[in-house]
């Protein structure tokens, strides 16, 4: 057990390993079988929280000096902490925010386009006593903070059951293919030859589809259910990842310190693991971050137009039915849209708060 | 012998565009197989009225399309059809699909022309001052509004141009007048608030990189040497530093093609109502008319492919040092 562990750099590694070979039996066992141990999403929960910690919050737990430090270095940087604020907000919303608001999907046409606290609109209504249509003002109240859209939906509880989708998407999506990218990256650099030559193509043919189109034909072809979107953004998003990996990698493996491993007998498996993929995470972390937004921004551009899971409230969908009724009920567009806006800033700032801190080249 | 190495170089460009244009190919070609619902069954989804039996439907439709062939000859089909323009028949329009994305390319073109146009000189501009006023207060507002400029989704800027120039101040039309020729005024004006959605995160992002990239040649040494030489402020910042800084840039630019700006126009057009291909992508998916939409995503990939060419050749010949070995 040991020795496996070591062979694969680590006792992390040989449970992120084991965990990964487990999720694909059971996923093997879900197609054949009838059993349902696990739903599509609750797969990417299990990766996504073997990862977080493993390589996340284990690392800079145990290794607290080079948090402090690289602790210190962002706090310098006083958007990254904003952003990085309102992200910590965001996700606690998210999570818990659902339990709070009312359902998002319960609409009710005696209450539509109620304009949020503090606005008050002219609204066409029908008066049951007179039997006739009346012009009156119609004020915000506090039963819907936000307002209401054109079904008579509770707006704040479609912006946090929103929030929820976006964060799924834009972590999930990201990781996946930073996984696929990292994979890739690493393998290419450090086998060179044919392999390199023919991975970077493949890398080659999927950056030539525009992003954006690929996706929209993808689901078009595989139907839109939301574990499908973030495999699908996932299985296309890996390649910027995959050039900056195998780049970061080339200039590595020529470094003495992978030599004096090579020339020990480490095995390629211990080398990659323990030696080339913790020496690229800076890079990894900073364009994850970055590509975040992105991914996030392509979810709500899916489901904008249609193509996103028919049974979840993202933001795209809320800012869809905001533009059918922009001239009766301006927030319905505003508000879903500024919450993106400000989601997109957040994950932009700490991204280049980051990049300077694990950059230092990079700060002029 | 320079000039021997850089035909060599031009034609192993060209070979390697080829390669990458099967493999694209290729891709749609596995996805639609890959899908869960194959071309008969989309077929079929747009003839639920018909009253006939739906499996002879679909055997007729598989041995129209050829789907009842072997996989590897309907590849080979595929692949040749493609090559001769027989991009199959769209059904939501009746017609060739060729047809088809020649009466409508045109507004994506002007649309995605007049927005890289215009934010590339911008932008350009915009970064060029920022990078030789760096740190005052002009440069941190440029540099503030250029990181919210990236960070705006270019559709909800969209609507809420919509919302501000047309619902409440009606200045512009909230939706594309399709009966406009093409080179009018009108329709210059039509293409405002949708250039301007479309060219905003544009503006920003060149700016961000012209910066950049001017700040990484303004403390070089050859640009010391200018100046020691006693060459006016103009010659040096614009001889010198601006030729540097601009060849990275503009590679951005080209290459900001496939994702910025086709995945921009796509919405922007279906926001704006602009009868782009975006737009007749968009209105194909909801008629499950799917040569369209293979069409579409290949000719996206196939322009982008075809710009990185472009500027790969270009390149030789604007920047002398490069070695084409």
């Amino acid at each position: 057990m040991q020795k496996l562990a070591d062979k694969l750099g680590g006792l992390r590694n040989l449970i992120a390993i084991a965990v990964g070979l487990a999720l694909v039996l059971m996923a093997v066992l879900q197609i054949v079988t009838p059993l349902r141990l696990l739903s599509p999403l609750g797969f990417f929960y299990v990766i996504f929280t073997v990862i977080v910690l493993g390589y996340g919050v284990y690392p800079l737990y145990t290794n607290r000096r080079l948090t402090r430090y690289y602790w210190d270095r962002t706090k310098k940087h006083r958007l990254a902490i904003i952003g990085l604020v309102f992200i910590i907000l965001l996700f606690l919303v998210a999570i818990f925010g659902p339990f709070l608001t009312q359902d998002p999907t319960r609409a009710d046409f005696n209450e539509k386009n109620q304009p949020p606290v503090g606005f008050s609109i002219q609204q066409s209504l029908y008066d049951t006593v007179t039997n006739n249509f009346v012009t009156k003002a119609v004020p915000g109240t506090w039963k819907h903070p936000l307002g209401t859209d054109d079904k008579g939906r509770d707006m704040l509880a479609m912006l946090v059951s929103g929030a929820r989708v976006s964060l799924q998407v834009g972590l999930m999506a990201t990781l996946l293919a930073i996984l696929i990218g990292t994979l890739i990256g690493v393998v290419a650099a450090y086998r060179g030859g044919w392999v390199d030559n023919l991975l970077m193509r493949v890398t080659d043919v999927m950056m030539t589809f525009p992003f954006f189109l690929l996706l929209v034909f993808i689901v078009f072809i595989f139907g839109p259910s939301l574990s499908f979107v973030i495999l699908a953004i996932g299985l296309t998003g890996w390649t910027g990842v995959a050039r900056l990996v195998r780049s970061d990698t080339l200039s590595l493996r020529t470094r003495e310190f992978i030599t004096a491993s090579r020339s020990l007998g480490v095995s390629d498996t211990r080398i990659v693991l323990r030696h080339l993929v913790p020496n690229v995470a800076s890079s990894i972390i900073v364009i994850a971050t970055l590509s975040i937004p992105g991914v996030i921004l392509a979810e709500a551009g899916l489901s904008f137009i249609g193509l996103g899971d028919p049974t979840v409230t993202s933001w795209g969908v809320v800012l869809n039915a905001g533009q059918r009724s922009l001239t009766d009920a301006w927030w319905i567009a505003v508000e879903p849209g500024l919450v993106l806006f400000i989601t997109v800033l957040a994950f932009n700032f700490l991204g280049d708060g980051l990049r300077d801190t694990f950059d230092p080249r990079s700060q002029s | 012998m320079k000039h021997s190495g850089l035909r060599a170089y031009i034609i192993k460009r060209l070979i390697y565009t080829v390669l990458i244009a099967f493999g694209v190919v290729t891709v749609t070609f596995i996805l639609l197989r890959v899908g869960p619902s194959s071309p008969a069954d989309k077929y079929l989804a747009n003839m639920s009225t018909r009253s006939q039996d739906p499996a002879q439907v679909t055997a007729a439709i598989e041995a129209r399309y050829g789907l009842d062939k072997p996989i590897l000859q309907q590849y080979g089909e595929y692949l040749n059809n493609l090559v001769h323009g027989d991009w199959g028949w769209s059904f939501s329009t009746s017609m060739p699909v060729i047809k088809l994305i020649q009466r409508h390319w045109i507004y994506s073109f002007q649309l995605i022309f007049l927005a890289m146009l215009l934010s590339a000189v911008i932008g350009i501009l915009i970064g060029l001052y920022s990078a030789l006023k760096q740190n005052t207060h002009a440069d941190y507002l440029a540099t503030f509004f250029s990181l919210i400029g990236i960070s705006i989704p270019h559709f909800w800027l969209g609507i809420m141009l919509i919302l501000v120039f047309s619902v409440e101040l009606g200045w512009f039309k909230s939706y594309y007048d399709t009966s406009l020729a093409i080179f009018s005024l009108a329709n210059l004006k039509a293409l405002v608030l949708p250039v301007l959605a479309l060219g905003t995160g544009m503006v920003a992002g060149y700016s961000r990189y012209t910066r950049a990239s001017t700040l990484d040649n303004l403390h070089k040494e050859f640009v010391r040497t200018a100046r020691a030489k006693g060459l006016p402020e103009r010659t040096v910042i614009g001889k010198h530093v601006f030729r540097n800084a601009i060849l990275p840039v503009v590679t951005i630019i080209m290459f900001d093609l496939s994702g910025v700006v086709f995945g921009g126009a796509y919405l922007t057009e279906i926001i704006f109502g602009i009868p782009g291909l975006g737009r007749i992508s968009f209105n194909a998916i909801f008629a499950s008319d799917y040569p369209v939409v293979v069409t579409i995503t290949l000719i996206g990939a196939i322009v982008t492919l075809l710009t990185n060419l472009a500027t790969d050749i270009v390149y030789t010949w604007l920047d002398p040092r490069i070695h084409y070995d």
